[in-house]
């Protein structure tokens, strides 16, 4: 019933049979598939950032034994559609002395750039866009457009606190890319391949999966995941307290709303790679594999949340020694690790 | 061998930190949700003045002393008493005003006041904003219906 790789294999026949008796060429066919899957994945992102926002809302309340928000819907579920449509209504404004191309064009490299992510992550047995067999090099690359969209965003602004974010961001990034690569090695190593399926068929069984293997592995990979994606304790890029918004501080409107889902999708993608190199994706007994897969990213989101309302801010000097003088070394440790034993 | 404690002190102290964020995640949440619920006021909470009414006569307790009146620290209370020709020459106020914007809640006309249980006391009523000053003025029929709703 709940079988969603049948259902879209089926709707996807009977469009080509449809096709196939109107005599439409196959190209066309082919163009209007991919259009239908680039609007299903971007719509599961938008729900996904959606519930995501509020979701953080009401942890982080309840973390703090408060409520969070209560009167739009039922526990306030309808916020963020309220919020929506106030940022869509809102005047989007660009400063006089912004670098107006590189200001325009940034939300929307980082929005496309967490979006084509989504390519091959495997959200379930057979629920994949395309199975590349570099899969996991293709992500770990097009994540790196994040931080060239946060520069250009902070240097666009023509703002000194947004320009001090984007550098921020960019060193930060840059560091923590290292050890984030190591740690995927390791994963790579065991299961001697570079696509997401066969690391995700490698890990049949609980025993089986990698983070039974390689436990000092996801933890290198979790922290710098947490710093790729600008959160606390690493979110010294937009840190409040002393870059006000950090990069997108001169942003308003649908363009600020643009990053603010980029975040969230970079969220849920860091999580899904982990589930898949780590947690055995979509694999798990009765229920369906999206469901398995949905519910081990959604508990690693919650780990991230958890980490974000506990931990305090590093420094910048801290951040980055914690980077390069003991994560890296960590890393390596990790992988020569599993280069002998495995 | 010093790098090793530090790190294993540190990893025991992120996750102390983490449990007792965890205990309070799933602890219940103590915000009041302000106007669907209400702390239960004190008994002898001071909110607005009000003037109290005699249950059996269904008159006004005020006997028009204007105690009240000399003590009030801000002049918030005025009246004029009127006497009662008929029978024992009962005094009684012809006018009361209190102006709640004025009053500053010591209690004062509460303690001076000499009718038994009090003709003006505070009752735990504490919502009465208004958009005008005016509308805080409060003349004696209202002061004396508020009395008879609120403790």
């Amino acid at each position: 019933m709940l079988e969603l790789e049948r259902l879209f294999k089926a709707v996807y026949l009977w469009l080509e049979r449809i096709s196939g008796s109107l005599g439409i060429p196959h190209f066309w066919f082919d163009l209007f598939t991919m259009i239908l899957v680039a609007g299903i994945i971007l719509a599961v992102m938008s729900i996904a950032a959606m519930f995501l926002v509020w979701w953080e809302r009401k942890i982080g309340a309840h973390f703090q034994v408060r409520f969070g928000p209560m009167r739009t819907g039922w526990h306030g579920s309808l916020q963020l559609p309220a919020d929506g449509i106030k940022l869509l209504l809102k005047e989007d404004t660009t400063p006089a002395a912004a670098d107006k191309p590189v200001f325009l064009i940034a939300p929307v490299i980082i929005f496309v750039a967490s979006f084509l992510a989504f390519v091959c992550l495997p959200f379930g047995k057979g629920l994949i866009v395309r199975d590349l067999n570099i899969g996991i090099l293709y992500i770990l690359a097009i994540t790196t457009f994040t931080v060239v969209s946060i520069l250009m965003a902070g240097w666009g602004s023509n703002n000194k606190y947004s320009l001090l974010g984007g550098f921020r961001s960019a060193a930060q990034i840059i560091s923590y890319e290292v050890p984030l690569t190591l740690s995927v090695l390791g994963v790579v190593l065991l299961t001697q391949s570079l696509s997401m399926v066969k690391i995700v068929s490698a890990q049949e069984q609980v025993w089986n999966w990698n983070i039974w293997k390689q436990p000092l592995g996801f933890l290198i990979y979790l922290t710098a995941a947490v710093a790729e994606v600008n959160r606390t304790p690493f979110d010294i890029p937009e840190a409040e307290q002393e870059l006000v918004a950090g990069y997108n501080i001169e942003y308003s409107g649908m363009k600020w709303a643009m990053f603010f889902f980029a975040e969230y999708t970079n969220l849920v993608l860091v999580c899904g790679v982990a589930t898949t190199l780590f947690l055995g994706g979509w694999n798990g007994p009765i229920l369906p594999s999206w469901i398995w897969f949905l519910a081990k990213t959604l508990f690693l989101i919650w780990v991230v949340m958890w980490f974000r309302w506990t931990f305090p801010r590093v420094r910048v000097d801290q951040l980055m020694a914690f980077g390069w003088k003991f994560l890296l070394p960590l890393a390596f440790l990790n992988l020569i690790l599993t280069g002998l034993l495995a | 061998m010093n790098i090793i404690k530090i790190t294993a002190n540190g990893i025991y102290n992120l996750i102390l930190g983490m449990w007792t964020t965890v205990k309070y995640l799933f602890s219940h949440a103590i915000t009041l949700q302000y106007p669907k619920e209400r702390w239960p006021m004190p008994e002898r909470s001071r909110g607005v003045v009000v003037l109290t009414t005699d249950p059996e006569t269904g008159k006004l307790k005020c006997i028009a002393c204007a105690m009240c009146v000399k003590t009030c620290p801000t002049s918030a209370i005025t009246m004029e008493p009127e006497t009662d020709e008929t029978g024992k020459k009962q005094r009684y106020p012809k006018v009361f005003q209190v102006d709640q914007g004025v009053c500053i809640f010591c209690g004062l006309c509460e303690e001076v006041c000499p009718v038994k249980e009090k003709a003006i006391k505070f009752v735990n009523q504490y919502e009465f904003s208004v958009y005008t000053k005016q509308e805080l003025i409060y003349d004696m029929e209202k002061l004396a219906e508020i009395g008879k709703g609120s403790k």
